[in-house]
């Protein structure tokens, strides 16, 4: 009954406008003071452990770094030509090479936001150029845009992995194929709609122009595999790899493509010099990079570490085990329950921001899932994917709001945009969710079967 | 993103901490495989760099008024019960952050020989007896000497090995505290007319426009 109230809390306090870190920071503090014996000492403890406990977060802020220092670089603008090159000359090729660039991005950034920014904020414009209507653009990328977190690196499975204690490096490896799956999908959507609306294709421009943008994109590509052959080689841990990815992502952006930095205005006279290298650490672009990732990651840690306090109210109050025997008294099966957790994740990912929701609602239905057998890797992905739906519905969908601001039109009409092609994502939701072995195949090929502690 | 002379400091703090949290870790990497060998304290420092950052950010953010909420009911309502609305939810933050500056203070006054208050919800007094902690220590950071002078007040003098636990948890009741501040502005911006909500307004993001430029 009082898990109701704190609930009823929640609700209450983030509609009438509370931030969301407030919300669940408050809930907590209140029915702690109320029904337990802790302390507001215990619960301060429990908000600087959010930081101290979990180095596996500690990955956030490094992949959120690293895709600032590839947006504010050319990164994402060689990744288009590249899927140019490739696709570009298919039915609707601007369109298709528009998503295969987002799966690129994807897979050197960890957030949907930054990937429907990095190549939305170009790709669009090109697109209106050459004849694609704008709600078509902006659809398009609005969708695309959230292989972000299904593809790795995803910072919504770094969540995951760190609520409920399963592997990172299994997460991500879940994600491959799914993202692959996913962003097909669009692909195909978008053929069928070229050849019966009779969309612009571009020309081929042959093989010379792969190479040549392949090498161009390469300095950037490159860091998929320092971030997958690290980790799956056994090189670093996941978070050391996010670290790693951010440095290497400042260094291609100061010094290689020298797009910020000292090096963007000196040129190649630096060599008369030489000491202008060292400035790079202090530079006002990279004071600004890292300002701008400091603040992304301090909203989205902010509300992270105050549902990890929630989390621990649960916890103590023993309620994941209600909630799991209630389910399994009232028989409910594998498929139902799926069901039943697509269903409120939907609901809660239109109010939530997805990582603050995550941390609340994957230890809620992480045992009961354990106890129908539910591999924890698909119930991540089915959460992520749900996520990712979430991201362009409205109230609360970051992707929308950042398309809006980006392709320059009201929020309500990207809502309109968005639609055919979440039409695409529910029903690739269905696939994921009933066929397992698309998220278990590659951990368990790669990393031998999980072992399921209960 | 304009950078205002009082904003300055804290945008300086922020960039600084989020700086040497890669570059710790990068080190540490470079160290296992450059040289064989392993910066010990590596791991624990960056976990408290990140603990300050985002502690110290989240007040920030109430100043830049970019925390994350839902604004769908406030956006249907007439400006006068928005403002109403604005109201009580800075009347909540204010009260949240007022109880998590208690809960810091008592955390953390112990490990810094100081006594912490008495009370439940508020705070009604310090307390007469108490446990110092001032020896308390961080399990891998060593001692910088030039932190030494810490030892005569907080541990009658007797050196410190590693760095006292008094230094990572301070930022609970600085952060708190400030985060209180902050709040009490923004109450008063609304007040005043001058902010209509204290989330980010969703149909023009800060946040996204900031991440366009």
């Amino acid at each position: 009954m009082e898990a109701v109230l704190l609930f009823a809390m929640v609700i209450g306090l983030l509609v009438i406008g509370v931030p969301i870190a407030v919300t669940l920071g408050m809930s907590s503090v209140l029915f702690l003071l109320w029904f337990s014996e802790s302390s507001l000492a215990s619960v301060a403890l429990t908000l600087f452990s959010a930081f101290e406990g979990h180095f596996t977060l500690l990955a956030i802020p490094f992949f959120v770094l690293a895709s600032c220092f590839m947006t504010t670089g050319s990164v994402a603008q060689r990744i288009i030509r590249f899927s140019i090159a490739c696709v570009g000359h298919l039915p609707g090729g601007l369109a298709i090479a528009g998503v295969f660039a987002c799966m690129m991005f994807a897979a050197l950034s960890g957030s949907s936001p930054a990937t429907v920014v990095a190549i939305g904020s170009i790709v669009i414009s090109g697109m209106r150029k050459v004849g694609y209507s704008r709600d078509f653009a902006a659809g398009v990328i609005c969708n695309a845009g959230t292989l972000g977190i299904l593809i790795p690196p995803s910072i919504v499975m770094v969540v995951y992995a760190a609520s409920v204690d399963v592997s990172v490096g299994r997460m991500f490896l879940g994600g491959v194929i799914p993202g692959i799956l996913a962003g097909l999908m669009l692909m195909a959507t978008i053929y069928l709609l070229a050849k019966l609306r009779n969309l612009p294709k571009g020309e081929w421009q042959g093989w010379r122009e792969i190479v040549i943008s392949a090498r161009g994109a390469a300095w950037g590509l490159f860091l998929i595999g320092i971030i997958l052959g690290g980790i799956y080689g056994g090189v670093f841990t996941p978070t050391e790899a996010a670290a790693v990815a951010a440095v290497y992502a400042f260094f291609v952006a100061t010094f290689v493509h020298r797009d910020i930095g000292p090096l963007a205005v000196e040129g190649r006279r630096f060599i008369k010099k030489p000491y202008v290298l060292l400035t790079a650490f202090f530079h006002p672009d990279t004071q600004r990079t890292l300002l701008k990732a400091g603040r992304l990651t301090t909203t989205l840690l902010f509300v992270i570490a105050n549902a990890l306090i929630l989390k621990h109210v649960l916890t103590d109050e023993q309620i994941p085990q209600q909630i799991t025997a209630a389910i399994l008294a009232a028989g409910l099966g594998p498929v139902a329950f799926l069901i039943a957790v697509n269903i409120m994740l939907l609901i809660g990912g239109q109010f939530m921001e997805p990582s603050g929701l995550l941390v609340i609602v994957a230890p809620l239905v992480f045992p009961i899932a354990i106890e129908l057998g539910i591999d924890p890797i698909h119930l991540g992905i089915i959460m992520v994917v749900n996520m990712e739906i979430g991201m362009i519905t409205p109230p609360v969908g970051l992707n929308l709001f950042v398309t809006s601001a980006i392709a320059n039109m009201p929020m309500m009409q990207v809502v309109q945009a968005a639609l055919p092609f979440l039409g695409v994502l529910v029903i690739f939701l269905v696939i994921v969710t009933y066929i397992p072995a698309l998220s278990t195949f590659l951990p368990t090929a790669v990393m031998g079967p999980e072992i399921i502690t209960r | 993103m304009k950078s205002v002379s009082s904003d300055r400091i804290e945008e300086a703090l922020i960039a600084l901490l989020f700086g040497l949290m890669p570059l710790l870790t990068f080190a540490n990497v470079v160290a296992r495989y450059g040289f064989n060998s392993n910066i010990l304290w590596s791991v624990e420092l960056t976990v408290f760099l990140f603990a300050w950052m985002v502690l110290l950010g989240a007040s920030y953010e109430v100043k830049k008024n970019s925390h994350l909420g839902v604004d769908m009911l406030i956006n249907m309502l007439s400006p006068g019960s928005r403002r109403l609305l604005g109201l009580v939810s800075v009347t909540i933050c204010l009260g949240f952050s007022f109880l998590m500056l208690k809960g810091s203070w008592d955390y953390w006054a112990n490990f810094a020989n100081l006594p912490a208050t008495e009370g439940r919800w508020f705070p009604l007094g310090f307390e007469d007896q108490f446990r110092v902690q001032g020896w308390y220590e961080v399990d891998d950071i060593p001692m910088p000497a030039m932190l030494g002078w810490l030892a005569e007040i907080f541990n009658d003098g007797a050196e410190y090995e590693k760095i006292p636990r008094l230094l990572p948890y301070f930022v609970l009741p600085l952060s708190m505290a400030l985060l209180l501040f902050r709040f009490a502005q923004a109450g008063w911006a609304l007040w005043n007319g001058r902010i209509d909500r204290i989330v980010a307004s969703h149909e023009m993001p800060e946040a996204a426009t900031e991440i366009v430029d």
